[in-house]
């Protein structure tokens, strides 16, 4: 365990000083910072405008770190012999890549919460001096829970795959992957109208073996105080852990039976 | 029973290569049996491709075999208890960049159970004996190949390990940099740690290893005490003399190299006393005497050519 510990902070003080990591933290800032100016162009709707672009500038770089972390990190680390000095010590591969899961799903998280953070001011803010917007409300929180989820389950998918192939291979697929989970609720109803029992028998497949992201996706219900209620924010939040815990279990017996030549 | 600290039984790795052509075996290891018992040095010697690099793999779980068995202190390397007395130094290391020599000790030191003050003071200690304790602060990705070679040692040593892995320990290192880390490999097998240190700086090999190892094409091809493989040449001796003709020593048969108005003489043991009774009566002088010694060099070398020269490894 505290192997895993060790290994998690280590790989969250790493990505912390990485050069690609603060460049794109800058990016984060300048990009939710400019939510701001996509009032400028609005006449009413301040609200919808500023959580849409919020949210959207989140929703769009949060996955990306993500996959440009969660897919070049253990392929590099193989390919440099860097896992070398760490897998020779007494720790097992699992804990290993269990370790650098944490670790970078704090990195990630930690970017979230700070665009998060600078979003909620901004939101905070035009709700105290505009009577065009009402400042915060639940649904922007839940939004950012679910962003939060969509990190924890494409960093594990990223990691399964990472486990497995090399990074281009990875990134690649994860991106298809991410996209299609993103889909597989509209995959799901247009197959179930198909004549073909092939097609509907695939579209269900994806449904319920890939990854749901649009479950996760809340950002389009914060748009429009479209309300969550408990119940399926719970069921969502159990969805994500438990797919998670399931593809890293799989990673990480696919990574104890890797050899590293 | 006195367990040894390394040992393998017929230790065989065996790659397969999907080609255009089809499909390809190529053997890196074959049936290697090899025993380091505690405290001893090994050096194990090898052109490219021999299989050195697949045996450190195969003996730190980085690979599995393909058949034989590894064990270290008498378990299976795949076991993590197993590795816990192991300091392992890989060859052209490549360290966390962003992390400080400090860090990335530290973070070495706690994946082998150290905590608290103890990681604190072996922390210290190492970095002191590689003499880096002057850079903790600077990020490796600063360091020169020199530094990052002591720092990846240092967290090779931090856990106190029973066993040394060496992976090219001197290579790309300047004079004072070999001759540091070579001083700590001496200290280490004073303080009765077993070291398998690969090497392609023979000279390294023969000051530092007790028994030595020689893999060819992934064959065990020789091994033994480095002093045996020495003395191979020991009942001939070199004589070298002043003031003496050739000629008046030709009845005898002996080798013999003309260096200015020196004669360098080369003969068996048994045939010197007669050799210098001859200069004597020549009227010559015996300047020195001493018993010719195969380096290591020469005995790798030589079996080398036994094999066939072979460089890397079957593909079958």
């Amino acid at each position: 365990m505290n192997g895993v510990v060790s290994i998690a902070l280590n790989g969250f003080r790493e990505a912390r000083r990485n050069r690609v990591t603060s460049v794109l933290f800058v990016f984060a800032f300048i990009m939710v910072f400019s939510t701001t100016v996509s009032v400028e162009f609005t006449v009413a709707t301040f609200d919808r405008v500023m959580t849409d672009f919020g949210l959207g500038v989140i929703g769009l770089l949060s996955p990306a770190l993500t996959l440009f972390l969660g897919t070049a990190l253990i392929p590099r680390e193989i390919e440099r012999r860097t896992i070398f000095m760490v897998v020779a010590r007494p720790v097992s591969r699992s804990a290993f890549l269990v370790g650098r899961y944490i670790g970078n799903v704090i990195t990630v998280a930690f970017l979230v919460l700070v665009m998060g953070a600078l979003f909620l001011l901004q939101m905070q803010f035009a709700g105290a001096t505009s009577t065009y917007s009402s400042g915060i409300h639940r649904e922007h929180l839940i939004a950012l829970y679910g962003l939060l989820l969509e990190v924890v389950l494409l960093t594990a998918v990223s990691f399964l795959f990472a486990a497995a192939s090399s990074q281009y291979v990875s990134a690649l697929s994860v991106t298809c992957l991410y996209f299609i989970g993103h889909m597989s609720e509209d995959l799901y109803t247009l197959a179930g109208r198909s004549k073909s029992d092939v097609i509907r028998v695939v579209g269900r497949a994806i449904y319920y073996l890939l990854p749901n992201f649009d479950r996760l996706d809340f950002k389009a219900r914060a748009t429009y105080f479209d309300p969550t209620s408990n119940a399926e924010l719970l069921s969502t939040t159990g969805y994500a852990l438990a797919y998670t815990v399931l593809v890293l279990i799989v990673a990480t017996r696919i990574f104890e039976r890797r050899d590293f030549k | 029973m006195v367990t040894a600290a390394v040992s393998t039984e017929n230790l065989t790795k065996i790659y397969t290569l999907d080609l255009l052509k089809g499909r390809k075996r190529v053997v890196a290891l074959d049936g290697l049996n090899l025993t380091i018992g505690e405290g001893h040095v090994m050096g194990v010697l090898g052109p490219n491709g021999a299989g050195k690099s697949t045996t450190i793999k195969l003996l730190l779980n980085l690979i599995t075999p393909t058949s034989g068995k590894a064990r270290l202190f008498g378990l299976d390397p795949s076991d993590a208890e197993a590795r816990r007395n192991v300091g392992y130094l890989p060859e052209n290391p490549s360290p966390y960049e962003y992390l400080t020599g400090e860090e990335f000790v530290r973070f070495a030191g706690s994946l082998s159970g150290l905590r608290g003050a103890e990681l604190t003071a072996r922390v210290r200690t190492v970095l002191e004996q590689v003499q880096m304790d002057r850079f903790t602060g600077v990020q490796i990705r600063r360091y020169s190949k020199g530094m990052t070679q002591r720092i990846a040692l240092a967290q090779a040593l931090v856990s106190s390990p029973r066993l040394l892995i060496l992976d090219e320990p001197t290579s790309g290192l300047d004079v004072l940099g070999r001759q540091l880390i070579r001083d700590i490999i001496l200290a280490e097998k004073k303080k009765g740690t077993s070291v398998l240190l690969c090497s392609h700086i023979i000279p390294d090999v023969e000051a530092l290893a007790e028994d030595v190892a020689i893999l060819i094409g992934g064959k065990l091809v020789r091994s033994g005490p480095v002093s045996e493989m020495l003395s191979d040449e020991g009942s001939r001796v070199e004589l070298t003399f002043e003031g003496v003709d050739a000629q008046r020593l030709s009845p005898l048969n002996p080798e013999v190299i003309q260096d200015g108005r020196r004669l360098i003489v080369r003969t068996a043991a048994a045939s010197s006393r007669a050799l210098i009774e001859a200069a004597h009566q020549a009227e010559g002088r015996l300047i020195s005497m001493q018993p010719i010694r195969n380096s290591l060099e020469d005995a790798f070398l030589e079996a080398l050519r036994n094999s066939q020269n072979k460089v890397g490894s079957t593909i079958e």
